[in-house]
C-alpha cells in the first residue's frame, strides 16, 4: 500500500509540475548567478545547497537553477519516459508473442527467433547506440521510450508466447475452435483475457526497470537534452560535485530511489494479488 | 594561413595551461625548505594527466611555447624564458646563441647555434638537422603541427616535405654546419616566437623513421624516451649527452618522470591531494582543480600552499558569422553582447577562481598589448532591457529564435554548461537559442569550411605565443578567410584598413612597439561586436606535497616540468 500510495504521489506530482512550479514561484531553466558563491567554484551560498523560502530544495551549483522545479519536471521525464517505454513494450510483446502462439510453426519459428535475438542482445549498448545515431530532431522523451522499447520487448513477447501455448489446448478455447472463430479472434477475445494477471506482474515490473534505463541513458549524456531535466541527468552533473554540494546529490538520487523501491514494491503487491498460490492476500 | 588554435590541440604539450596573472610576484611553489638548483637533482617525478600523449613527434606537436613535456626532450632554436611572471612571455636563445638576426625588413633570419651541442646518441647537433626537422614537418604524413610556417616561409605553400623524393625546401638555407637562414614571403617581426615550437627541434636525417619516429625520437634535451605508449604512458630518463652548462633555462632535476595519461580528472585532483606514496612527487601538466578543490583550498592553509594558479592567453568567445542573416544586422550582434550574462557563464565555467569575465578578444598581459575596453557596457549579469530595444530596432520585436552550434563536451570550457548560460541570458532579451550540440571532431570541420559553418558558434582561441598578432591575424584578416576549410575567420571579416595594419604590425621585429597596436587594433576591431568575448580562463593547478620550485611563468600559466624537484 505504501508503495502505491508513493507512486501515486509521484505521479501526481509529474502531472503538477508546472502547478507547483508556480506556487514555488520559479522555473528549471532560469540561471540564479546571484545565488552563487563563484569563489568557491559556484556552489549556492547558504546550507544545504541553497535551501530558502523561495528555493525549497536549493540551487544547482554552477548554474543557480532552482532544484525543485528540476527535480519536478525531472519526474515527468522519469516517469513519462518509464511509463510510456512499458506501455509500448506491452504492445509490441504481446503482438509478437500473439504471433507467435497462433501463427503456426513458421512464424512461430521466426519469431521465436527475432525474440532470442532481442534477448541476448547486450540492450543497454544497442540503446546508447540507437540514441546516437536517430536524427536530433525527434522528441528525446518519444525516443528514449521508443528506444528503451526496442531493445526490452522480448520478454513481454517470450512470457506471453509461452502463456498463449498452453492456453491454446484448453478445453473453452476448443469450444470456440470448433464453432467457428478465426485464430485472429481465438487469440484476442479467448486467450488474451487469461493473461491478463502475468503481464499486469510483469509490467509493473518493467516500470522501474524501465526508470533506471532511462536514467542511465541520461546519466551518461545519451537521454534528453539539456535544459530539460531529468534525474538521471542531474544525477550525472552531480558526480563532480558530491563534497562540495552533497544535497545536490541527495535530492535526485534520492527521489530517483524512492521511486525505484515503491514501484518494486507496488508489482511484488500485484504479483501477490495475482499469484493463486498467495490466495489474493497482499 | 594561421589557423588552429594552440594549446587544445597540444600533444603532449597539454592542453589548456592556463595561467599565471596571480603568480605574478615570483612565487615559488610549496615545498619545506628553499629551493637551490645546484643540488636539487634525483628522484622520479610523476605526471598525471588527463591527455596529451596521442603524439610525440615533434613534427606533428602543436604547443605553446614547446608545450609542458615535449621541451624535456626536444631543444629548438629559441624557447621560453623560464622565469616566473611576466618576464616568461618572451622567448631566450635555446639551441642557437641569440634570438636570430633579422635582415630585409624582418624577411630573413639568421641564427647560428650554440657549440658543443650534442643529440643523446654523441652525435654533433647541426644546422642541417634543424632545416631537416622543419623539412619533415611539411610532410603529409605528419600533419598536426601549427600553420605558420607553411604560410611564412618562400615556396612553404608548395612544399609537400623530403620524403618520396620531394628534395629539401631552398627558403631555408644551411650555409655552414653552425649556420640557419631563413627566408620569409612577407615580413615577420614575430620569428623568434615561432622558433619555439617542436618543429625547430633537430632531427638527425639517418635517424628519422617517419611515421614511426616518434616511438624512438633522438633527443637534443635533458631526457630521452625510455618507453612510449601512444595515449598512455611516456617514461623519460636522462640524456647523458645533454649539459647545463649548454642549456641554462632547463634544471631538469628529476633522474625520471613517468607521465601517465587517460586518467579522469577527479582522479588527478584526488590523487593529488592526498599525495599517497608516490603520488607525493606527482604533478599535473592539464588538470585544472574541481569545485570540490575549490572549497578545500579555502578550509586547509596546507593544500592551499600547493596550488599554482596562472593564466594562459586564451578566450571563449561567442563567434557570428556577419554574412549570415540574421547576424549581418550589427544591431543583433551588439543585441547580443548587451545581453550575455557573463557571470553565469563564469559560473558555469567553475566560478571566479577558474574564470575571468571577457570583454576583450586579447587576453589580459603586457605581452598581448591588450587595452581594456568594453563597447557594449552591460555590467557582470547583463543587460536585457537596452537588447531588446536594439532588436525590436533591428525588426525583431517580436523576439527572435537562432541556433547555436557548439562541441558537445565540456572538457575545453565552451561546451554544453556555457551553451546553457548563453541560452538562458538571450531568453531574458527575447531570443529563444536552439541548441545544437557537435561532436568535437565534427566541430573543427564544420566550422572551419565558410560554407558549412553555423552563424552562430561557441568558440575558444588560444595563444600560439604571447603576442597580439597569433590571435588577431586567423581571426580578423581577411586573407585569411580558408573556404576549403581550416577557416578561423568565422565573422568572414575582410576589412582593408585591418589587413593594411596588419601587415604594418607584422614587420615591427620588437614586440614593445608591436604590443600597443595590436591592441588598439584589438580595440577597434571590437566596435563591429564580430564577437561576444565571454571569459578568459585562469589555471589554478596542484602539486604533490615534496613537489619544489613549482612557480608559474605567463607564457603558459603553468608551472615548468623542466625546473621542479622532487628531492
Amino acid at each position: 500500500m505504501a508503495g502505491l500510495a508513493t507512486v501515486v504521489l509521484m505521479v501526481a506530482v509529474a502531472l503538477a509540475a508546472p502547478l507547483l512550479c508556480a506556487i514555488e514561484g520559479q522555473d528549471p531553466t532560469t540561471f540564479h548567478s546571484d545565488l552563487l558563491d563563484s569563489a568557491r567554484g559556484g556552489v549556492p551560498h547558504g546550507s544545504f545547497g541553497g535551501v530558502s523560502a523561495d528555493h525549497w530544495l536549493g540551487v544547482e551549483p554552477a548554474t543557480g537553477r532552482d532544484v525543485f522545479a528540476r527535480v519536478v519536471h525531472g519526474a515527468r521525464v522519469s516517469l513519462g519516459v518509464a511509463l510510456g517505454a512499458t506501455v509500448l513494450e506491452l504492445l509490441v510483446g504481446i503482438a509478437v508473442g500473439l504471433g507467435a502462439g497462433f501463427g503456426g510453426r513458421r512464424a512461430d519459428a521466426v519469431l521465436s527467433r527475432l525474440i532470442e535475438l532481442s534477448l541476448a542482445f547486450p540492450s543497454f549498448l544497442l540503446a546508447l547506440a540507437l540514441m546516437a545515431i536517430v536524427p536530433q530532431s525527434m522528441p528525446r522523451p518519444l525516443l528514449l521510450a521508443c528506444v528503451i522499447t526496442a531493445v526490452s520487448w522480448g520478454n513481454v513477447a517470450r512470457v506471453t508466447r509461452s502463456q498463449a501455448l498452453s492456453l491454446r489446448r484448453r478445453d473453452y478455447v476448443d469450444a470456440a475452435r470448433m464453432s467457428g472463430a478465426r485464430p485472429s479472434r481465438i487469440a484476442v477475445r479467448e486467450v488474451l483475457p487469461g493473461l491478463t494477471a502475468p503481464l499486469l506482474v510483469l509490467a509493473a515490473l518493467k516500470v522501474p526497470l524501465n526508470m533506471v534505463s532511462e536514467a542511465g541513458l541520461s546519466f551518461l549524456g545519451a537521454g534528453v537534452r539539456p535544459p530539460t531535466p531529468s534525474w538521471g541527468q542531474m544525477l550525472s552533473t552531480a558526480t563532480t560535485w558530491f563534497r562540495a554540494d552533497p544535497t545536490y546529490v541527495i535530492v535526485p538520487g534520492g527521489l530517483l530511489f524512492l521511486t525505484l523501491l515503491a514501484c518494486t514494491v507496488l508489482a511484488e503487491g500485484v504479483r501477490r494479488a495475482m499469484d493463486p498460490r498467495w490466495g489474493g492476500r497482499s | 594561413m594561421v589557423k588552429r588554435t594552440v594549446v587544445l590541440l597540444g600533444a603532449a604539450s597539454l592542453a589548456i595551461a592556463t595561467g599565471a596573472a596571480a603568480c605574478g610576484g615570483g612565487s615559488d611553489g610549496g615545498g619545506t625548505s628553499a629551493f637551490d638548483p645546484g643540488t636539487c637533482q634525483g628522484g622520479t617525478l610523476t605526471v598525471l594527466n588527463q591527455g596529451g600523449l596521442d603524439e610525440f613527434d615533434p613534427a606533428r606537436l602543436y604547443t605553446s611555447g614547446g608545450g609542458a613535456l615535449p621541451t624535456l626532450v626536444y631543444r629548438t632554436l629559441t624557447t621560453r624564458q623560464r622565469v616566473a611572471g611576466e618576464a616568461g612571455t618572451k622567448p631566450v636563445p635555446d639551441l642557437a646563441t641569440d634570438l636570430g638576426t633579422p635582415s630585409d625588413n624582418a624577411k630573413t633570419w639568421k641564427f647560428t647555434l650554440k657549440d658543443g651541442l650534442r643529440f643523446d646518441d654523441g652525435t654533433p647537433i647541426t644546422s642541417a638537422d634543424v632545416k631537416y626537422g622543419i623539412e619533415r614537418s611539411f610532410s603529409p604524413d605528419l600533419p598536426g603541427g601549427a600553420p605558420y610556417l607553411h604560410d611564412w616561409l618562400v615556396g612553404g605553400g608548395s612544399y609537400k616535405g623530403p620524403y618520396n623524393g620531394g628534395g629539401d625546401l631552398k627558403s631555408i638555407e644551411t650555409p655552414d654546419p653552425k649556420t640557419i637562414v631563413f627566408k620569409l614571403r612577407q615580413p615577420h617581426g614575430d620569428f623568434s616566437y615561432l622558433a619555439t615550437a617542436t618543429q625547430f627541434a633537430p632531427v638527425p636525417k639517418a635517424k628519422d623513421t617517419g611515421t614511426k619516429y616518434k616511438n624512438a625520437p633522438v633527443s637534443s634535451g635533458p631526457y630521452r624516451v625510455d618507453k612510449y605508449e601512444p595515449g598512455r604512458k611516456l617514461i623519460l630518463t636522462r640524456n647523458p649527452n645533454w649539459s647545463r652548462t649548454l642549456d641554462n633555462q632547463r634544471l631538469a632535476c628529476p633522474d625520471r618522470i613517468e607521465v601517465t595519461s587517460g586518467l579522469d580528472k577527479t582522479v588527478i585532483n584526488q590523487r593529488l591531494v592526498s599525495g599517497a606514496g608516490a603520488d607525493a612527487k606527482a604533478i599535473t601538466t592539464d588538470a585544472t582543480v574541481g569545485p570540490e578543490q575549490l572549497a578545500q583550498l579555502g578550509s586547509d592553509p596546507n593544500l592551499a600552499k600547493r596550488v599554482a594558479r596562472g593564466v594562459f592567453g586564451e578566450t571563449k568567445y561567442l563567434a557570428f558569422d556577419a554574412t549570415k542573416k540574421p547576424f549581418d544586422d550589427p544591431r543583433v550582434r551588439q543585441a547580443f553582447a548587451y545581453a550575455i550574462n557573463r557571470q553565469s557563464v563564469v559560473n558555469a565555467v567553475g566560478g571566479s577562481a577558474l574564470a575571468t569575465p571577457a570583454t576583450t578578444f586579447l587576453p589580459e598581459g603586457k605581452a598581448f598589448g591588450q587595452q581594456p575596453y568594453d563597447h557594449f557596457p552591460a555590467g557582470q549579469t547583463g543587460n536585457p532591457g537596452k537588447a531588446k530595444e536594439l532588436l525590436a530596432q533591428a525588426g525583431h520585436a517580436n523576439g527572435l529564435t537562432v541556433e547555436l552550434a557548439f562541441p558537445n563536451s565540456d572538457a575545453e570550457g565552451y561546451g554544453p554548461k556555457v551553451a546553457a548560460a548563453v541560452q538562458d541570458a538571450l531568453k531574458q532579451a527575447g531570443v529563444t537559442v536552439k541548441q545544437k550540440p557537435l561532436g568535437e571532431e565534427d566541430y573543427r570541420t564544420v566550422i572551419g569550411k565558410p560554407a558549412t559553418q553555423p552563424p552562430l558558434t561557441l568558440q575558444s582561441w588560444g595563444a600560439d605565443w604571447p603576442a597580439g598578432g597569433p590571435f588577431l591575424i586567423p581571426i580578423f584578416d581577411g586573407r585569411q578567410i580558408l573556404r576549403d576549410g581550416g577557416n578561423f575567420n568565422l565573422a568572414q571579416l575582410d576589412d582593408p584598413a585591418v589587413n593594411k595594419e596588419i601587415d604594418a604590425i607584422s614587420e615591427l621585429t620588437d614586440p614593445a612597439a608591436a604590443a600597443p597596436r595590436w591592441g588598439a587594433l584589438d580595440a577597434e576591431i571590437g566596435k563591429k561586436a564580430l564577437i561576444v568575448p565571454l571569459y578568459h580562463p585562469k589555471a589554478v593547478a596542484l602539486y604533490g606535497k615534496d613537489v619544489k620550485n613549482a612557480y608559474v611563468d605567463q607564457w603558459r600559466g603553468w608551472y615548468d616540468v623542466a625546473a621542479v624537484s622532487v628531492k
